[in-house]
């Protein structure tokens, strides 16, 4: 069955105004084909999913939020209208602006240290041979094992008495760091695991994004007499802005839902140091079992994604596929 | 101006001559070592003798203490969490592929009132974060009694808007005639997306299948928050990332048993990543194709 469809494919793609009979008739056929209402329930298995564990949630998100609400029952919640929104600006510890501030800073870091390393290590592993694709696999391994197993490996990779990363800037003779158990280095420790995690994926974009560029404006750039480092400036990224778009965009919204790293590396601490939004909308939904309160910084991140995705949409037309 | 008679964008660093070329690739492999160290470190420390991992400069050759494996091993029921784990990504991924594969056939070949409504409505998904989520999920899991199932760690994650619109491009790259011819030998719509539609998409369910496999490999506040009244371990539905969690504050301070878990535990991802490294790479190098599509 399949090899007579294929064959009568072939004649068609090849002649389609050749073939004998009625083409009116054809045409429509096809789009009968195509214009269906049962469209509708092909894409429902999907679309019920999503409304289900994502859509109908998210507004449920709103609701809970504005209850003291009970989560053994329910039933006993009390209404509170904005009182969770309220009590964000209170001056408990730790102070909603305060985690406002971690995730602003975590993002900010990961959006340019990442943009910038995955960059740098696409240009210097593009179109290379064997030994350049071997290093390309090894950055993109971390990507692809478990941010819980290899956090637990970090912790003790930063521990400030017999650890790696002390280790290495003993070497070097650098200044060695307290790493995750001081509060002015917790933050940038749990950075560079996350760097070591992102940028093999962000690399491999760019690298897709390199592929595509095409050779004439560079050339014309080199015969015009430009360096290197002027063709990368004004041609090479010029070029690449749809890509880094994208991939700040990603990076953003990734960092901004960060939990795992913060969870297994540093808990949050010291003394809330890395306690971010996220982590926050954990802390208090489930540890502190506040879920109304959890349930309105969670409608701030919702905010702020919100923000971030129609940013990325505006400058990005057209972008629609993303992290799973 | 060495290079400018070679062809295409010269290399950022190290462009002139064979000096720069070997600088350019001993950079690339020192660089690359750097980031599998950790991976070699800890298979180090889960082979290396009791009390070595504290001894400052820290060891790096292995010394094959098996004894550490075989501990970690014993402490926690590994081959129950990682058939957990297996049949939770299974699932999961068969349930993304066949929505994938419907939703994209739909929104790339289909015309119907609405499509365009409801493209809109499942690139929204992309909005709403799994933190935001996971308090509401969490009290409908609960009043739908499913917290601790298998049923919640799969189900909700059985669609996926990458797999949808991946699928979609892929069919709007392929031929219209084909499928056209298709249904006029009389196939049906079903028939058509089985036969002809599927075989050409191929590349993109795979490409779905390895990062949706990973995804729900590597989640983890999601099963903590919906299997976190698991009591009985003999019977547990937890994955094996909550497993490791849970040893790991268990057995925090053997670091040596909590190297060897660690190791035995992400192994087989990893070779499961070198196996298929392809796809992946595919997968976000078609997620870069999405920018310009």
């Amino acid at each position: 069955m399949l090899a007579t469809v294929l064959g009568v494919t072939a004649t068609t793609t090849a002649r389609p105004l050749a073939v004998p009979g009625r083409p009116a008739r054809r045409r429509n056929q096809a789009r009968d084909f195509r214009t269906t209402r049962w469209g509708w329930a092909y894409s429902a298995p999907a679309v019920l999913i999503f409304a289900t564990f994502v859509i109908v949630p998210t507004g449920y998100t709103f609701y809970v939020s504005l209850w003291k609400w009970n989560a053994l029952n329910p039933a006993m919640s009390t209404f509170k209208g904005v009182g969770n929104y309220q009590r964000l600006f209170a001056a408990t510890q730790p102070t909603f602006l305060s985690s406002v501030w971690h995730s602003l800073y975590f993002s900010g870091a990961m959006v340019i240290g990442g943009t910038a390393v995955s960059l740098a290590m696409a240009l210097l592993l593009q179109r290379g041979g064997v030994l350049l694709n071997a290093s390309r696999v090894a950055l993109f391994v971390p990507h692809a094992t478990p941010v819980i197993a290899t956090s637990m490996i970090w912790v003790w990779i930063f521990n400030p008495r017999f650890g790696l990363a002390d280790w290495v800037l003993h070497s070097l003779h650098l200044p060695t760091s307290d790493w995750l158990q001081s509060s002015g280095s917790s933050m940038p420790a749990v950075i560079i695991y996350s760097l070591w995690h992102e940028v093999g994926f962000t690399t491999v974009v760019f690298l897709g994004g390199l592929a595509t560029l095409p050779n004439e404006l560079s050339e014309a750039a080199r015969v015009d007499g430009c360096s290197a480092w002027q063709e990368f400036w004004y041609i090479t990224w010029h070029q690449l802005r749809p890509v880094t778009t994208f991939v700040v965009a990603i990076t953003a919204i990734t960092s901004l839902q960060a939990f795992t790293q913060f969870y297994a590396l540093s808990g949050g601490g010291p003394v809330y140091a890395t306690t971010t939004l996220s982590y926050l909308v954990y802390q208090e939904a489930f540890v502190l079992s506040d879920t109304g309160y959890g349930a309105a910084l969670a409608v701030v991140l919702f905010a702020v994604t919100v923000l971030f995705t129609l940013v990325r949409r505006r400058t990005a037309a057209g972008s629609e596929s993303s992290l799973v | 101006m060495k290079t400018a008679s070679r062809k295409g964008r010269r290399p950022a660093f190290g462009g002139a001559g064979r000096a720069g070329h070997y600088a350019r690739l001993a950079l690339a492999l020192l660089i690359g070592a750097a980031f599998v160290f950790p991976f070699y470190w800890t298979v180090v420390i889960s082979l290396g003798k009791p009390g070595e991992f504290s001894n400052f400069p820290p060891a790096l050759w292995p010394h094959w203490q098996w004894s550490n494996w075989s501990r970690a091993w014993n402490a926690a029921p590994w081959v129950r969490l990682f058939a957990n784990t297996v049949l939770i990504a299974s699932g999961t991924v068969l349930l993304c592929l066949v929505t994938s594969l419907l939703a994209g056939f739909a929104f790339g070949v289909l015309r119907f009132p609405g499509r365009k409504a409801l493209t809109l409505l499942v690139l929204s998904v992309l909005m709403m974060p799994g933190t935001v989520l996971i308090i509401p999920d969490y009290v409908l899991a609960n009043d739908l009694h499913l917290l601790n199932t298998y049923w919640i760690q799969i189900i909700p994650w059985g669609a996926s808007v990458f797999g949808i619109f991946l699928v979609r491009q892929f069919f709007l790259a392929i031929p219209q005639e084909i499928l056209d011819a298709a249904a006029l030998d009389g196939a049906s719509r079903l028939r058509v997306l089985r036969s002809i539609g599927m075989p050409m998409v191929r590349p993109a369910l795979l490409i779905i299948a390895v990062n949706v496999f990973l995804g729900s490999w590597n989640s983890f506040l999601w099963p903590v928050i919906m299997t976190s009244s698991t009591m009985d371990s003999s019977n547990t539905v937890q994955p094996v990332e909550v497993g490791l969690s849970i040893f790991s504050s268990a057995e925090g301070t053997d670091f040596p048993g909590l190297a060897a878990a660690v190791t035995f535990t992400t192994l087989p991802v990893m070779v499961f990543f070198l196996v298929l490294q392809r796809q992946f790479i595919r997968g976000a190098l078609s997620a870069a194709g999405g920018v310009r599509g």
